[in-house]
């Protein structure tokens, strides 16, 4: 196959990339700014792909590499859900599945003052939003949206948590609502705390409830749409 | 006399190649790779916080576990290990996340010669299954040559055996390019084993590694493109 030899980066949209791949010529596009968001590097004059997913473009100049994986990228103002790993003077160590440990400062919760620390102990679950994620430095995260209310962060109790891929999560959080959700939510109630890096929480008032919406969710990840809703059908058939 | 290859399989076809990502649920990326008989799984888990003493802080580290088939880990597993490694690093981009470790396990499932250039692409593909951000992909050939002064490309274990010299090489993928110009050129690793012994002149020995490389080279789009389908229509699901 012969790559189409034009300008245009149009060409590559939506499309799959690979590694190496080099899907604009800035020489070519002068006096534009443009966004690169994850999975793309400036490689001089050209941007290249770094890695392997689907590449995307939003107006005016945004293009980013989308693809799903186990481990989390952080990034500022994502919303994910952390397991303290250690307490220490200063902050908390989270971990949130990221190349490093995340640090959440003691005091980043609201009225927090150095006389009512939480104490969460190792394991403990907690929704968090990433606040600093920098390379070469540990993310800095927090219990409180950005006007420093409390906004539903803080630790998630009882329920139970599964890991699964950043697709999924994203899957679970577009809008509008995706089908597997709306349709569960029509006959089951439960709530459902998604974290962007590949980790949700399930709660209800009976374990078979949580049981079968974790399931569900977790077997259909490869299924289009309108198979989820079957799919979803089907399973809550076997619960009546 | 011109070796009868099996299968009749011509001196340039290589054997049919076949690459899964996934495979394994608990690693952060995993890929398996076979080449006819040869089957190598690669697993990945990483980027994890820290580096080695000996490392650069500075710039990701990346370690390589060999483990065969059969038998104690000795020398040999150790040299793939060093062939791995310097491989993989020059393809990975190690400032994304400084001061962290990347670890490739690499499992050989069955050894039907060709081994090398089955751990590399099966290691690639674990990598692009974990998301680690790479400058390209690598792709690898190997070739033996036989008394005749015939070159065959992939050669299974008994024509290893039977010929004098084998050399291993890896080379940049070829990418999709918005580009007029040319691609990557160059070779990322070159393993090279026996006697290049030309009929008569010394730097036959020379034209006979050079001609290998070409041959190599020649490989490298129609392995790009089967590599990409095979990952590709996996994770399209």
């Amino acid at each position: 196959m012969e790559p189409k030899p034009s300008t245009t980066p149009s060409s590559f949209t939506d499309q799959q990339v690979f590694p190496g791949d080099v899907v604009l010529d800035l020489s070519k596009m002068a006096n534009q700014t443009i966004k690169l968001g994850g999975g793309l590097r400036q490689d001089g004059d050209v941007i290249s792909v770094m890695k392997a997913g689907k590449l995307r473009f939003s107006k005016p100049n945004k293009y980013w590499v989308e693809s799903s994986n186990k481990r989390y990228v952080p990034s500022a103002g994502d919303n994910v859900l952390g397991i303290v790993v250690d307490a220490k003077a200063d902050n908390f160590l989270v971990d949130i599945k990221g190349p490093t440990l995340a640090f959440l400062p003691v005091l980043a919760f609201e009225g927090g003052t150095r006389r009512n620390i939480p104490k969460f102990e190792m394991g403990t679950l907690l929704y968090v939003r990433v606040v600093k994620a920098n390379t070469g430095m540990n993310p800095e995260l927090s219990c409180m949206d950005a006007s420093g209310k409390a906004a539903e962060y803080g630790p998630l109790k009882e329920g139970f948590m599964f890991e699964s891929s950043t697709g999924l999560s994203r899957t679970l959080l577009s809008s509008p609502t995706c089908p597997v959700l709306e349709t569960l939510g029509k006959k089951l109630a439960f709530e459902i705390a998604v974290g962007l890096n590949g980790r949700v929480w399930v709660n209800a008032a009976s374990p078979s409830i949580v049981v079968l919406v974790a399931n569900t969710i977790m077997k259909t990840e490869s299924l289009s749409p309108v198979q989820q809703k079957i799919k979803v059908e089907s399973l809550m058939q076997r619960m009546r | 006399m011109d070796l009868e290859r099996e299968g009749g399989r011509g001196a340039n076809q290589l054997r049919p190649i076949d690459c899964s990502r996934n495979v394994l649920s608990r690693a952060h990326g995993s890929a398996s790779c076979s080449h006819g008989e040869t089957r190598v799984l690669a697993a990945v888990y990483g980027p994890k916080a820290g580096t080695k003493k000996n490392e650069n802080p500075e710039k990701a580290c990346i370690e390589v576990i060999w483990k065969p088939k059969s038998g104690q880990i000795g020398k040999p597993e150790k040299e793939f290990e060093m062939i791995l490694k310097r491989t993989l690093q020059n393809i990975c981009l190690l400032n994304v996340h400084p001061n962290t470790t990347t670890s490739i396990i690499v499992q050989v499932v069955h050894d039907d010669g060709s081994l090398l250039p089955c751990a590399i692409h099966a290691a690639c593909a674990a990598l692009i299954d974990a998301g680690i951000p790479l400058k390209y992909l690598a792709v690898s050939i190997s070739c033996c040559l036989t008394e005749s002064g015939k070159i065959l490309l992939d050669p299974n274990k008994l024509e290893e055996q039977k010929t004098k010299a084998f050399v291993c090489l890896a080379f940049p993928s070829s990418v999709h390019s918005v580009l007029t110009e040319g691609s990557i050129n160059g070779i990322i690793t070159s393993l090279t084993h026996g006697v290049m012994a030309g009929l008569c002149l010394f730097f036959n020995t020379v034209d006979d590694y050079f001609q290998c490389v070409e041959q190599g080279r020649a490989a490298i789009t129609p392995l790009s493109n089967i590599l990409k389908k095979k990952l590709q229509s996996q994770s399209a699901e």
